[in-house]
């Protein structure tokens, strides 16, 4: 018997009550999907964010993100819309801590950062090492310099990005971001930088580095495009998941004050962690398929995940799974997948979690192959990519 | 063409009353009157007004050959033009008023359109019509809840200038429309139209009916244009004045554009073959369209919408169909 079904009642005869078994694990799932679906309409209204719908609708070719949903809310997108229509400059600028190699969920983001490429934006990716070390995620600096040098930054090179419109930086090693950050500093109140980020005195993790990068060089990461020295001002999106809304809404505040052309949101939804337990995310190795991780690892990790299924197979022919929450359709929808038909045939009971499964580990497995193969090459490329533009705009 | 095709004529009607609801109000009112009134600015003519032009025709013919008697009228609004000018320029806007109403006997000429010109100016100061707009005011003013809609019937920008007039563009306008039987306009209008019902009924009169022609939009702009301009599809931009919201190098305007520019803006138009979106290219088209029907002699609803929409044209083609129309049968005509 599977030990899953040991937690369960067993009928006289001694067997589990499957039908009961699989109605309140259908019921639970089904009250986590409702919750999924509220989360992101309720955090639109109580941020004031638009959907993403309009911008849909009039685009010639939205990105696939966009188009099912998973890009789903945006503020002031309107400058950036008129400046990719237009042939005008724009710029995208996405951060990244370096506390780890890259997963599929970071995947997810530099997907959509390409399509924006492609629509005539400047990618900006600033490697956050410093964040990842004030804020105790690595040892030391050297540490996340290393991994962001040896693992972060092939592997977004490999992923296709052109160098002549991206520009990757190293906090740490691009010194002018903390001029930048200096010149900014003025335009914000300490007071409003508490209310936003909290910095709380007790709390653990918290010290003057966490409150210099989060309220001084973010905000210069932000803002850094529509410096002169990179043609700005100029529209500016940053893509971000829906929390951190506070902060682009700082970030635009300040950008007034500047002169600067008040950067727009694009809000993404997370994707779901293998575990089951939130987002993918490289502090729960299990959750996460790792652009480096071996096929086996990838394999195994996939087949022990989490799902939106049933444990009753029968049920889930007849009712169908939830792919809403789970974590196999998102990885397969996300990235190999060109509509929702993984979706379709998961709701309808068509398809069961195990032959999922399978395909989704064949998918995997084909594209860390190709994204592996590709790193030594990237690896080669890396000072084609690198910013080292120096900011002397700001002493004038 | 029979009243029911008229008025369901795909990417032309908005919103209509039925053909029953007309033929009934025709069968109790002789003449019914047709009406579609207009200001204008210093721009010139718009392809859009003459959308309300063939409209009001069209409605007027197709009653006509059930034996209705009709009296389609287009009022050129000057006295309403010149309310909001500077007392240096109110000479020029009249004139321009006599030169629009000469545009509307030019499309009686040249597409057989019969419609009756009226200007404001000819009857506003007659004794019936300034006793007719003493009897609005005093109704509204003795309402609390009217005159809340008279002030919504005022755009927010201009709400200020218009309390210190005493809403006087507003009453002129719901006393001109009051006695009407069938108001012809762009959507925005219900304010006035339901302002005047609400007075016709408390009368114990004949309410007007409303009908409502699909939005004008601007040419040669882009889907960032649409996009950044939230509603646009709903409201439009002021179909008689070239100049609204500043985009009068975005219209046609008749007689003073050539058909290279036009063709030009038409090539840069945003065009979507999702029905739901804004579609300045087929709506130039549909005019231009019912503009060849005319002078070919042609009484048939027009299908460009339907053609378009079920895929028989492409959006490629269709800017070039309608292109060649424009200047065919709209701009080398004037």
């Amino acid at each position: 018997m599977n030990m899953y079904f040991q937690d369960f009642k067993m009928t006289e005869n001694n067997k589990p009550d499957l039908e009961k078994i699989a109605k309140e694990q259908h019921a639970i799932k089904l009250a986590q999907k409702e919750k999924e679906s509220n989360y992101y309409p309720e955090k639109l209204e109580e941020f004031g964010l638009k959907t993403i719908n309009r911008f849909v609708d009039f685009h010639p070719d939205p990105s696939k993100y966009m188009k099912l949903g998973i890009t789903f809310g945006h503020k002031g997108m309107e400058p950036v819309a008129e400046a990719m229509a237009n042939n005008e400059p724009w710029a995208v600028v996405s951060g990244l801590n370096p506390s780890g190699p890259l997963h599929m969920g970071h995947k997810a983001v530099f997907d959509e950062l390409l399509w924006m490429q492609k629509n005539g934006a400047d990618v900006f990716i600033p490697i956050t090492n410093d964040e990842s070390y004030v804020v105790g995620k690595t040892s030391s600096l050297a540490e996340s310099r290393r991994i962001a040098i040896e693992q972060v930054i092939p592997s977004i090179i490999a992923m296709g990005f052109k160098a002549e419109k991206t520009k990757i930086f190293i906090d740490s090693d691009y010194m002018d971001i903390y001029n930048v950050a200096m010149d900014l500093s003025p335009h914000l109140t300490l007071n409003k930088a508490f209310g936003v980020f909290g910095f709380d005195k007790s709390e653990q993790g918290e010290n003057p580095g966490t409150m210099f990068y989060r309220s001084g060089v973010q905000l210069a990461q932000i803002l850094l495009p529509q410096y002169e020295e990179f043609g700005g001002p100029k529209p500016t999106l940053i893509p971000v998941g829906i929390d951190q809304h506070p902060y682009i809404q700082l970030s635009r505040e300040v950008a007034r004050k500047k002169g600067f052309i008040p950067p727009a949101e694009l809000d993404l939804k997370f994707m779901w962690g293998l575990d089951g337990k939130g987002k993918m995310s490289a502090s729960r190795e299990e959750s996460a398929i790792f652009l480096t991780d071996s096929p086996e690892v990838a394999k195994k990790k996939l087949k022990k995940s989490y799902t939106g299924g049933n444990p009753v197979a029968d049920y889930q022919r007849q009712h169908g799974g939830i792919p809403e929450i789970c974590p196999i359709y998102t990885l397969r929808t996300y990235h190999f997948e060109s509509d929702n038909n993984v979706g379709e045939s998961c709701s309808s009971g068509e398809i069961l979690c195990g032959n999922c499964k399978n395909e989704a580990v064949e998918q995997t497995l084909d594209y860390l192959s190709d994204h592996q193969a590709k790193l030594p090459e990237a690896r080669k490329r890396i000072n084609e990519y690198i910013l080292t533009t120096p900011i002397r705009s700001i002493f004038k | 063409m029979k009243l029911e095709q008229l008025l369901s004529q795909r990417g032309l009607v908005l919103q209509s009353p039925s053909a029953e609801e007309i033929r009934t109000r025709a069968s109790k009112t002789s003449p019914i009157k047709l009406f579609y009134g207009e200001t204008y600015d210093a721009y010139g003519n718009t392809i859009d007004s003459m959308k309300y032009y063939f409209f009001v025709a069209d409605l007027a013919k197709s009653l006509k050959q059930e034996g209705f008697e009709v009296e389609p009228t287009i009022l050129v609004a000057d006295t309403a033009a010149c309310r909001n000018v500077s007392s240096q320029l109110e000479y020029k806007y009249m004139t321009l008023g006599k030169e629009r109403a000469k545009f509307v006997e030019e499309v009686n000429e040249v597409y057989g359109t019969e419609l009756k010109v009226l200007r404001m100016s000819e009857y506003i100061d007659s004794p019936e019509f300034q006793e007719e707009l003493q009897k609005v005011i005093d109704t509204c003013t003795g309402n609390p809840e009217l005159m809340v809609k008279v002030e919504k019937s005022v755009p927010e920008s201009k709400i200020e200038i218009e309390r210190k007039k005493g809403f006087m563009y507003s009453f002129d306008e719901i006393t001109t429309i009051i006695g009407l039987d069938v108001k012809i306009g762009p959507p925005r209008e219900d304010l006035y139209d339901n302002i005047a019902r609400e007075i016709a009924a408390d009368r114990g009169e004949k309410g007007l009916m409303s009908l409502f022609l699909t939005p004008t939009l601007p040419l040669g702009m882009n889907w960032a244009y649409f996009f950044s301009n939230e509603g646009i599809e709903n409201h439009g931009i002021t179909a008689y004045k070239a100049g609204s919201k500043r985009l009068q190098d975005h219209r046609v305007l008749v007689g003073r554009m050539d058909s290279d520019y036009v063709k030009e803006q038409i090539n840069q138009s945003f065009i979507s073959e999702n029905p739901n979106l804004p579609n300045p290219v087929l709506d130039v088209g549909i005019i231009s369209e019912i503009a060849r029907k005319r002078i070919g002699g042609e009484d048939t609803p027009v299908d460009l919408a339907e053609r378009f929409y079920n895929g028989e044209i492409k959006p490629l083609e269709l800017k070039k169909i309608v292109g060649d129309l424009v200047h065919e049968y709209v701009l080398s005509r004037f």
